[in-house]
């Protein structure tokens, strides 16, 4: 039992971290917490989801769909909402009130678009288990947990060795300057948000497998834990971001397994309220 | 007569205590903290209000204040540690929290769950027991007594709120309203200044949530139904719409918006169905063209520039 949660707990949390490397790019290199993060993906997995059940693609077409409606959700972002606010003496809360109405917008638009209720996910790998004698893992929760492991390693060393990733942590340390150096600073930018976004969109696709479905209202829920994430991990932390999703998957379904399950959408908020009461920092995160 | 149908009055009545919740986060802002937990905390006078008259049988404005001080005192509470927390650390730790409530809330068994409250005391039959008690009955004014109702709920909103928007405007010029807008202004300078900046955010951030539990309370029972799920994000969303496409410099600002968000859907009928849509693209357009609000400090300033600046052509005519 224990080791079954755990492995429950991993394979959510790999998602959680996802969605959280999403808001920690965007904070790094823009310094704004983007609150459309969670409604954008979510659109963007709708979309792949709608793509499989009612026109049978498969379901590698359907995580390129959902990857790039959100990526280019995230480029209507940059243009409506973050890029009129980088001229000068905009209050520094306006970028998120700005988010903020953002989100509405998607959430609205895709009320009208898919509904309001829940869409079963296609059961694309059957109900395969491996019995590993103390626990057994599913075909499924192998991919995701793959999947997950592999684009976070993917991301990590091409922002430490690639060229653009380089132009992105020179942006992330100071616009300006990396703007003089000869950076196309806009155009990192634009990547940024883009890149952020299409992480995105692969966690709600591998949240749909986890949960076998997708509502449209859980860009909410996942945004929440996702922002959770990104302060429990320290604000801008990749690695933070990474180990702390993680966390949060495996103590929200301890907190439902051994614990009562309809408090699960508080303890990423209760966590939070912790973190920031003891180490405001985060637990991956350089004293401001 | 056709004016004052019950409809109305109730349009009217939400724009006065959605006035009331915009200068609620207008006080929390005025010291530069943006509060996402402003719906938590009218949950909480909500609940408790409605809690009070209903199993306690408590006087109804004694409740609402009780609730109004209940919210208050758990502002201190979270207040004390979260207000360390600068812009948006605090802005998610106060949603955060709001978050938590409202999930507590949902899983309490005296809240009734998600079904939340139903068949509480009404403002309107509560205020027209006293009109009768006095000897003023609806036929007497010569209106029903449906309208009667409505009508003593508006009028008596309307007081409520004359009376709030006249001690913030005091508030505004006193010594502790200046206080306010030097920690707006620049809180190191503030501090250096030898004001006591956590004492002051910490005020401000308790007289919002007071006034945003009363909010709570006074919605209760002038819907008379209440569930958790009435203070959700999206409460969160439309209190803050107030503030930030209003303008959050003067009190001004925050009451337009309030006005105008309240209304606008009930105008314009056949939209209402887009009400979110129309809060997020505006939200948006007016953060990309006036970040600061449609009505700032300059807003009046310009005007009363121009009228300076004709007199001022006047008088060189007039040589």
């Amino acid at each position: 039992m224990f080791w079954q949660q755990l492995v429950n707990g991993l394979t959510v949390g790999s998602t959680y971290s996802l969605i959280a490397l999403g808001y920690t790019l965007i904070f790094g290199v823009l310094g704004i917490i983007n609150m459309a993060h969670g409604q954008i993906f979510i659109f963007g997995s709708l979309v792949g989801l709608v793509l499989m059940t009612s026109m049978q693609m498969p379901l590698g077409v359907a995580l390129i769909a959902s990857i790039v409606i959100s990526a280019l959700l995230g480029l209507l972002l940059e243009y409506a909402a973050l890029r009129p606010l980088r001229k000068k003496n905009v209050p520094h809360l306006a970028s998120l009130i700005s988010t903020i109405g953002f989100a509405t917008l998607v959430e609205e638009a895709m009320h009208k678009f898919f509904g309001a209720d829940s869409r079963a996910f296609p059961q694309s790998f059957g109900d395969k288990a491996f019995d590993l004698g103390i626990l057994q893992i599913r075909s499924v929760d192998l991919v995701i947990l793959g999947i997950s492991l592999v684009l976070m390693f993917v991301l990590h060393f091409w922002i430490q060795k690639t060229k653009m990733g380089k132009a992105i942590r020179a942006t992330a340390e100071n616009t300006d300057t990396a703007n003089i150096l000869g950076i196309n600073t806009n155009m990192v930018i634009i990547v940024t948000v883009m890149l952020a976004s299409a992480l995105g969109g692969v966690a709600g696709i591998l949240i749909g497998m986890a949960y076998s479905a997708l509502i449209p209202t859980m860009g909410m829920t996942l945004g929440f834990k996702g922002l959770a994430v990104l302060i429990l991990g320290g604000v801008g932390s990749i690695p933070g971001a990474m180990v702390c999703g993680v966390l949060l998957g495996i103590i929200e379904v301890f907190t439902v397994a051994y614990g009562d399950s309809s408090y699960r959408d508080a303890v990423a908020f209760g966590l939070i309220i912790v973190i920031l009461l003891l180490k405001p920092e985060g637990l991956f995160g350089r004293k401001a | 007569m056709d004016i004052l149908n019950p409809y109305n009055l109730q349009v009217l009545t939400f724009i006065l205590l959605n006035s009331i919740l915009a200068i609620s986060i207008y006080i929390t802002l005025s010291t530069g903290q943006l509060s996402l937990g402003h719906a938590g905390f009218m949950s909480i006078g909500a609940f408790t209000a409605s809690i009070l008259t209903k199993q306690a049988d408590m006087p109804l404005f004694v409740a609402i204040l009780i609730g109004g001080l209940a919210a208050g005192l758990i502002a201190l509470l979270i207040g004390a540690p979260t207000l360390k927390l600068h812009g948006l650390y605090l802005a998610i730790a106060t949603l955060g929290f709001g978050e938590v409530i409202r999930v507590i809330f949902l899983n309490m068994k005296i809240t009734n769950g998600a079904l939340g409250l139903t068949g509480l005391q009404s403002i309107g039959n509560y205020l027209y027991d006293f009109e009768k008690a006095m000897g003023l009955k609806a036929q007497a004014v010569g209106v029903s007594v449906m309208q009667m109702k409505s009508l003593s709920t508006f009028v008596f909103m309307l007081l409520l709120f004359l009376v709030i928007l006249f001690l913030t405007l005091r508030l505004n010029r006193s010594r502790l309203g200046r206080a306010f807008e030097a920690i707006k202004a620049d809180e190191t300078a503030a501090r250096a200044m030898g004001l006591q900046v956590a004492y002051y955010k910490m005020l401000a951030f308790i007289i919002g949530s007071v006034l945003a539990g009363i909010c709570g309370g006074l919605f209760a029972h002038i819907t008379t139904t209440i569930t958790p799920d009435d203070f959700n994000y999206h409460k969160v969303v439309e209190i803050l719409s107030y503030a930030v496409i209003g303008g959050s410099e003067v009190v001004w600002g925050p009451l337009f918006g309030a006005l105008v968000l309240t209304a606008l859907p009930e105008v314009l009928r056949g939209l209402a169905e887009y009400k979110m849509l129309m809060y997020g693209l505006i939200m948006v357009g007016v953060m990309a063209f006036r970040p600061h609000g449609l009505i700032g400090t300059d807003t009046f300033q310009k005007l009363f520039r121009r009228r300076k600046g004709k007199t001022g052509n006047e008088a060189k005519e007039g040589m």
